[in-house]
């Protein structure tokens, strides 16, 4: 057996002793930074990418891995006890789990959310496991038209699925593309937008962007709020729970392993759309569907065990194809090519120890997760009490004294600052910055791969048609187009909402 | 190029039909740098030389790229999005001397060295947007500066620029 052999290396990679660490101290923060207001993901995994260049690859990747798919976990205990979502993937959380904790049954639901988290996760782990030397044989083969479709595809599901504006999400993800372009071209070493600078030949440093725009940009902006933190009145018992929720939600459970696990290998998918298609599976499934909202069980387990299915499985195409699929896996890969690794189908071969690695310690880290949120939720919801301005105050210092620290230059505390405050912008206008840096990492990826599909097919487009992956993907974004195109002239005929329509006919005719 | 030409004199003018509330020139500020780097990009790009398609030159892409976010501004100063717009408080404003505190603290930083400037900034941050007491602001101050130095410039080996508190300290101690 193969695997077994593979995994068995990965398990001595991951049972290092300091790797052990590096699990469990990622965790620990994803978890932590889920419940702390303020923090999402990415930005804790921003502010840590200059500690993270003095680590060994495999170390790194393990923590940052821990961080992600630990703050799938903790997002959840604010979404339930207090019903704000720790992070975006949790939202849906808050319609039953908080009517669970105004009934008094937080303990169960925290519980089910945890087991069921545990589940999703490690289901998603063995296909992982198993699929991904599979794919990665076939990923050599994938050519770069597919590579371009699947690119395409990936920006288009994360601008129209994600939070805010779609206007505004694409008009971020073509700037973040832009800005990608900065530097030589890499074919013919001409430079682009450097305006005679000489340091910017080599391009926008990610790490900078990446701080500024989310470490710099969201510390200052939860700085703005006054709101104060909100004391946990709520007694947490029987968190483990009884044989009927256990019953109610096994179904829930098993679906939002496997609904997760699909949506995350897609392109864009990821945390987000596969906590709201559960939660919308689960109602449809219903045999009492006026439950929904009131605090019924299923409506917490399976759009939790949805979240962390879809978030490890999302991994696949960042392992394998080296396309991260939403902003944290573009973090992560950013945090990769800092290590001089680039992800893509030989790295399965080239460094079997990282990519082994990091599967082996995902089964680690659930288990350790699964410890820390059943028996010790107590502790994390005690940082609950503290307060945003501290938190705030010291993650701007790491920030300052973390990217000073990548290159020891001063420059680089600037660059962040500008940034920051762009950053800040942004969020107050209404910009999401993920498409802006997910664009900017897969930015030289696309055109790299668009300029090698105009090379084979000697300038003409038919290449993106006779290409069998990217007819396919072009051929259901096409659908899709038309079809929303329609439903929305349809609404804005209904709702006389004459401000749609142009809106609407340009991205059609874009 | 002809549709760029198109989108600039539109997203100027305020269509008052489109115009949601008031204070559609602010929602329209964004945008409307976001239009100007674009065409400037679009410019840039045509510049670099495009080359054909089956042989790309160094300006094809960004090309491509900046006219795709030339039309996306152009949408949106035309038919600004509100959605999600935050407004400007006071605390905003306050929290822009905030910013400039942070080029402050890189300028001392780069002159007399890491403590001092940081003690000094966490102690105003806390104190201006915490709201915490004088003394746990005072108490956190310095007890973060000395663990931000002990991480970063004896445990990582992070090379900060000369410090004007921690030489005199270690040239008593010599001495």
């Amino acid at each position: 057996m193969d695997v077994l052999n593979n995994l068995g290396l990965g398990f001595s990679v991951a049972f290092d002793p300091m790797n052990l660490l590096f699990v469990f101290v990622g965790v620990v923060i994803g978890t932590a930074i889920g419940v702390l207001p303020g923090l999402g993901p990415t930005a804790t995994i921003a502010l840590l990418l200059p500690i993270t260049y003095t680590m060994d690859a495999t170390s790194a990747v393990i923590m940052l891995a821990g961080i992600y798919y630990g703050s799938m976990y903790g997002g959840t205990i604010t979404s339930v006890l207090l019903r704000i979502p720790g992070e975006a993937a949790s939202v849906v959380t808050t319609f039953d789990g908080y009517q669970m904790t105004k009934q008094g049954r937080a303990g169960p639901a925290l519980g089910i959310s945890a087991i069921g988290s545990f589940i999703g996760g490690t289901v998603a782990i063995i296909g992982l496991t198993f699929l991904a030397p599979v794919l990665a044989k076939v990923a050599v083969a994938v050519g770069p038209a597919s590579y371009v479709a699947i690119m395409v595809l990936g920006l288009f599901l994360v601008t129209s699925l994600g939070t805010g504006s779609t206007m505004k999400s694409l008009c971020m993800a073509a700037i973040g593309l832009l800005l990608s372009t900065v530097g030589q071209d890499p074919i013919t070493g001409t430079a682009r937008f450097t305006f005679g600078i000489p340091s910017l030949l080599g391009g926008l440093d990610f790490v900078a962007i990446a701080m500024g725009l989310f470490g710099v940009g969201q510390l200052l902006h939860s700085l703005e709020r006054t709101e104060k933190a909100q004391a946990i009145t709520t007694k947490i018992r029987n968190i483990w729970p009884s044989r009927k929720d256990f019953r109610d939600s096994s179904g829930a459970i098993a679906r939002g392993s496997l609904l997760g696990f699909v949506i995350g290998v897609l392109p864009g998918g990821g945390g987000v759309i596969s906590s709201l298609a559960s939660y919308a599976l689960e109602k449809r499934r219903a045999k009492d569907p006026s439950r929904f909202g009131k605090g019924a069980i299923e409506g917490v387990a399976g759009p939790e065990t949805a979240n962390n299915a879809s978030s490890t499985s999302a991994f696949i195409p960042l392992l394998i194809l080296g396309i991260p699929s939403n902003v944290v896996l573009a973090m992560l890969y950013g945090a990769l090519l800092l290590q001089g690794i680039t992800p893509g189908p030989s790295l399965i071969e080239d460094r079997p120890d990282i990519f082994w690695g990091v599967i082996a310690s995902m089964y680690v880290g659930n288990v350790m997760l699964l410890i820390l949120n059943i028996p010790l939720i107590g502790i994390f919801i005690q940082m609950l009490r503290v307060r945003t301005g501290i938190l705030a105050t010291f993650a701007l210092m790491v920030v300052m004294v973390g990217v000073y620290s990548i290159n020891n230059n001063p420059f680089d505390m600037w660059v962040v600052l500008i940034f920051g405050v762009f950053g800040w912008i942004m969020i107050k206008t209404g910009f999401d910055a993920g498409p802006l840096v997910l664009a900017f990492i897969l930015g030289p990826i696309l055109e790299r791969s668009f300029r090698q599909s105009m090379l084979i097919s000697g300038g003409s487009f038919d290449i993106f048609i006779t290409d069998p992956i990217s007819a396919t993907i072009f051929g259901i974004l096409a659908v899709f187009l038309a079809y929303s195109f329609i439903n929305n002239r349809r609404r804005a005929r209904e709702a006389t909402a004459p401000a749609a329509v142009p809106v609407d006919t340009r991205v059609e005719a874009k | 190029m002809s549709a760029i030409k198109l989108e600039a004199p539109q997203g100027t003018e305020a269509d008052p039909a489109a115009t949601p509330g008031r204070h559609a020139g602010r929602y329209r500020l964004v945008p409307l740098v976001l239009l100007a780097t674009g065409i400037a990009a679009v410019i840039g790009s045509w510049r670099l030389t495009l080359g054909e398609l089956n042989s790309p030159g160094p300006g094809l892409w960004p090309f491509v790229v900046s006219v795709a976010a030339t039309i996306a501004a152009g949408i949106l100063a035309i038919v600004p999005d509100t959605e999600a717009y935050e407004k400007w408080t006071r605390r905003t404003t306050m929290l822009a001397g905030g910013v400039l505190s942070l080029v402050v603290f890189i300028l001392l930083f780069e002159a007399i060295g890491f403590v001092v400037p940081s003690v000094l900034l966490l102690l105003l941050w806390l104190r201006a947007f915490g709201e915490e007491s004088w003394r746990l602001a005072l108490v956190l101050a310095v007890g973060g500066t000395a663990v931000f130095y002990v991480g970063f410039a004896v445990l990582l080996g992070v090379p900060f620029p000369d410090d004007i508190v921690v030489g005199t300290i270690t040239r008593l101690i010599g001495m």
